[in-house]
């Protein structure tokens, strides 16, 4: 790591001289490859650090599935009826239950996170339930903390209705009903949910496959940033438009193996859904990576320092991710950010790899985000064919 | 220590700072001008604070006065918004694909005949559960409508039946529900997103920041002659003429990797030991590093104050709160800081310590517990989070700001950051005594 790729740089810069006759694109590539093996800290960028992240994100989400949440009851009735919630409440697999004494406990335990929330059970339920009077419970979730108090509120709501469920159930029978539409009848319209793709509803399933892309292009553009600004350093980043595209293939080729790594050996790994168009896939890594190089490219001639590349963009992912439209309605953000956000690889990147690998979409069906990755090719390569005749045309003033 | 050799090695450090910083419009901007638009971004991303009219489809097989009303109650309900009748599933499915709508809903055919004869009539909701967030939604107002139909519909069976209306609805659900939501009750976006992301962001900011106002020194070879500047005041590094500074930066930022010529290096590195290894004093060090560090502090300290005033909500929030979280804010910005130093110093290499850095705080969002929670990590994964500064803060700050907690409650959290700040500075001063006992590492990229 401490020892500098200082041979290196002063052997490189002495064959600079050569690299004014135009390198052809396989030269350009063989080159590239040749400086990416030769550099610790890009490869190290490129290759290593997305590998490890492959392992490292999905980590925290290994449960996929929220349960066991504890929360606490407060059982101010203490009559058989609170007594039977409280048993349902507590054999809820969503639930780990504990009963305290009273509020100012409970709320104690959610302030040093023990609890994510609690029901009451008011004093003189059972009496107003068994004289027919309007009876309530409350349940009390802690809105700082979204996933759980969704866990709380349903899982008690269960818990609750299925006893209420039970006496009204009762009642009916007693009123002549037949029993068997009496206890159907709980719910006259009932909601069956069928969740499509993710079909687990796991957490780490939903995020970690969008988190990938998202990490395969800061990774892919942090390290061409990197290798263009070194070059710059060292004067080596002037080439042709073959050259460029040498340089482009090589990197991208990088991040499409990982890419592949992605597809084929982590999602699987953490049973995630995957590879329903896979040909979609390949062609869609085969579009993004170069169009996420090509910005790299146009980076590291704006840094022009080596190390610049991490101190800006480290901070970058999660704003991008944010804009993405994927964990956050993409209309719903400001009307200037949405046309803002076209700007960066993620934003047609990320819904169009998840449409394909994890929904099964065809290709016709995510055309437009074909098509917008091709444009930001496009723009970023002519934004870098502008940077490289902006900088031929300084040398020949500054030379003449 | 004479006290008077402390406080000018102070001064002259941040001099140096200040003189760097102006120059090099790249590390001001990451200092002043990017943070502060991150934390303005981060707030306008989530202006909208609810999540509204997210698109749905309708299959209706029944074409029933009662499917009408449920396509109405799925209109009226402010998050959804029908996009479209489908016809058929396979049309209803391509749109899902598309990401035109985000779940069908489909009212079979005999609904009204099951729901009029009493018997139980299922909607049937196909949600794109890929995407959580949308479909968490989704599935809780559809649920919702569903749970209205029902009433309706069993409230009116029991009126028909000869009940009176009131009491026809407590026999429908005789123990009620009041579901409240304990702070942040309107479910804000921006309150519980927004306001702990940019902590998050300030934070990897300002390890990156950490990394590299000493990274910076180790990689230009200069931190011998900015140590010689503090303790000494010769050669007055703050007092360079225009000429030859932008002479310099030329040298620096173009010619050559900033390096001075290999004569120069050895000449400088020779100096550097000499001096270094004799006199390296710990004090003068720390109050150095301490003035180096200071412009970052001040600013970041208005951009946290900028955060903060944000993040609170309208409805007041105790002083007491308010200050507790600031200075737990506070700490864990310098302690990133410091960290950053560290992982740079430890290495010998600011690109190392950028490297690690980037490691550590980028994901460290997905690790502190607020949108996964905390409870749900996986054991071995929750270590991690433990070892990570932003977990605590964000601790202190949800339950400071939203879940108005007693002071009390979170004070051991700010003890714990302003411990490890003083160990992370700690270290600091003595990686940096280290560095520059060994010139010949200097320079690594």
């Amino acid at each position: 790591m401490s020892l500098p790729p200082k041979d290196h740089l002063s052997s490189t810069t002495s064959d600079s001289t050569k690299q004014s006759s135009t390198p052809s694109f396989l030269a350009s590539f063989l080159q590239t490859i040749k400086d990416i093996f030769s550099d610790k800290g890009v490869l190290l960028l490129l290759l290593i650090a997305p590998i490890i992240y492959g392992f490292f994100y999905p980590w925290p989400y290994s449960t996929e599935v929220v349960n066991h949440v504890p929360v606490g009851i407060i059982d101010n009735d203490n009559s058989n009826l609170s007594r039977t919630i409280v048993r349902y409440a507590s054999a809820s697999p969503q639930l780990d239950t504990q009963l305290f004494l009273n509020e100012q406990q409970a709320k104690e335990a959610i302030w040093s996170d023990e609890i994510a929330g609690y029901m009451v059970i008011p004093s003189g339920l059972e009496q107003q339930v068994l004289s027919g009077k309007a009876a309530s419970v409350s349940v009390l979730g802690n809105g700082g903390y979204f996933l759980l108090n969704k866990n709380v509120q349903m899982g008690f709501l269960k818990a609750v209705s299925t006893v209420s469920a039970g006496i009204e159930v009762k009642k009916n029978v007693a009123q002549g009903a037949y029993s068997a539409t009496a206890a159907a009848n709980t719910q006259a319209v009932p909601l069956v949910i069928v969740p499509l793709y993710n079909q687990t509803e796991g957490y780490g399933a939903y995020v970690v496959p969008a988190v990938s892309i998202l990490i395969l292009q800061q990774t892919l553009l942090i390290a061409t940033a990197m290798l263009i600004g070194t070059w710059y350093e060292q004067r080596r980043h002037a080439t042709s438009i073959r050259g460029w595209l040498g340089r482009i293939a090589a990197l991208s080729m990088f991040s499409f193996i990982i890419g592949c790594f992605y597809y084929g050996w982590t999602f699987e790994l953490h049973h995630y859904p995957r590879g329903q168009n896979m040909i979609g896939s390949l062609l869609f890594l085969l579009l993004f990576c170069p169009t996420v190089a090509t910005l790299g490219c146009v980076l590291g001639l704006w840094f022009r320092q080596r190390e610049r590349s991490m101190q800006i963009l480290i901070f970058s992912s999660l704003p991008m991710f944010f804009v993405s439209g994927y964990p956050w309605p993409a209309d719903q953000l400001p009307t200037v950010l949405q046309i803002i956000r076209w700007f960066i690889p993620t934003t047609p990147g990320i819904n169009t790899s998840v449409q394909l690998n994890q929904m099964g979409a065809s290709i016709s069906q995510v055309s437009t985000g074909f098509y917008a990755l091709a444009a930001l090719w496009v723009f970023y390569f002519a934004l870098l064919m502008w940077v490289r005749w902006h900088d031929t045309n300084k040398a020949l003033k500054t030379v003449s | 220590m004479h006290p008077m050799k402390l406080s000018k090695a102070f001064l002259r450090s941040a001099a140096y700072e200040r003189r760097f910083l102006t120059e090099n419009p790249w590390d001001f901007s990451m200092v002043v001008w990017i943070p502060l638009a991150t934390v303005l971004l981060i707030w306008w991303i989530f202006s909208q604070t609810q999540i509204t009219d997210l698109p749905i489809g309708v299959i209706d097989q029944d074409n029933s006065p009662i499917a009408n009303t449920a396509v109405r109650y799925l209109e009226a309900s402010p998050t959804l918004t029908v996009r479209q009748l489908y016809y058929s599933e396979a049309e209803a499915k391509a749109a899902i694909l598309q990401r035109d709508i985000y779940a069908i809903v489909i009212i079979p055919e005999d609904f009204s005949r099951h729901i009029l004869s009493g018997k139980p009539a299922p909607l049937i909701l196909q949600v794109n559960a890929q995407y959580g967030t949308h479909s968490g939604i989704i599935q809780t107002s559809v649920q919702a409508v569903a749970g209205t139909l029902s009433a309706g519909v069993e409230i009116q069976r029991l009126v028909k039946q000869g009940m009176a209306p009131s009491q026809a609805a407590i026999a429908y659900s005789p123990i009620g529900i009041q579901r409240i939501s304990l702070f942040n009750a309107a479910t804000d976006y921006q309150q519980f997103l927004a306001s702990t992301v940019i902590p998050a962001l300030l934070h990897i900011l300002a390890m990156v920041i950490g990394a590299t106002t000493i990274g910076r020194e180790l990689r230009d070879k200069r931190l011998g002659h900015w140590y010689r500047f503090i303790s000494t005041g010769h050669p007055d590094l703050t007092r360079i003429t225009k000429n030859e500074s932008t002479s310099g930066q030329i040298l620096n930022a173009v010619e050559n990797n900033q390096y001075l010529s290999k004569n120069d290096q050895i000449s400088v590195s020779s100096h550097a030991n000499e001096d270094m290894t004799e006199s390296t004093n710990v004090l003068v060090l720390l109050f150095g590093l301490l003035g180096k560090y200071f412009w970052p502090t001040l600013a970041f300290s208005i951009w946290a104050m900028l955060a903060l005033w944000l993040a609170t909500p309208q409805e007041s929030v105790a002083m007491s709160s308010v200050l507790a979280t600031y200075a737990g804010l506070i700490l864990l910005i310098m302690l990133s800081f410091w960290l950053g130093a560290v992982f740079t110093l430890g290495s010998f290499s600011l690109r190392m310590g950028l490297s690690a850095t980037g490691f550590i705080s980028a994901p460290s969002y997905a690790f502190a517990g607020v949108t996964f929670p905390y409870i749900a990590i996986s054991d071995s994964a929750r270590h991690w989070s433990d070892a990570l500064p932003l977990t605590h803060y964000l601790k202190l700050h949800i339950a400071q700001l939203q879940m108005q907690a007693p002071v009390a409650v979170s004070l051991p959290i700010v003890y714990g950051l302003a411990i490890a700040t003083t160990i992370a500075m700690t270290l600091t001063t003595l990686l940096t005594k280290r560095a520059l006992a060994h010139p010949e590492r200097w320079g690594a990229r």
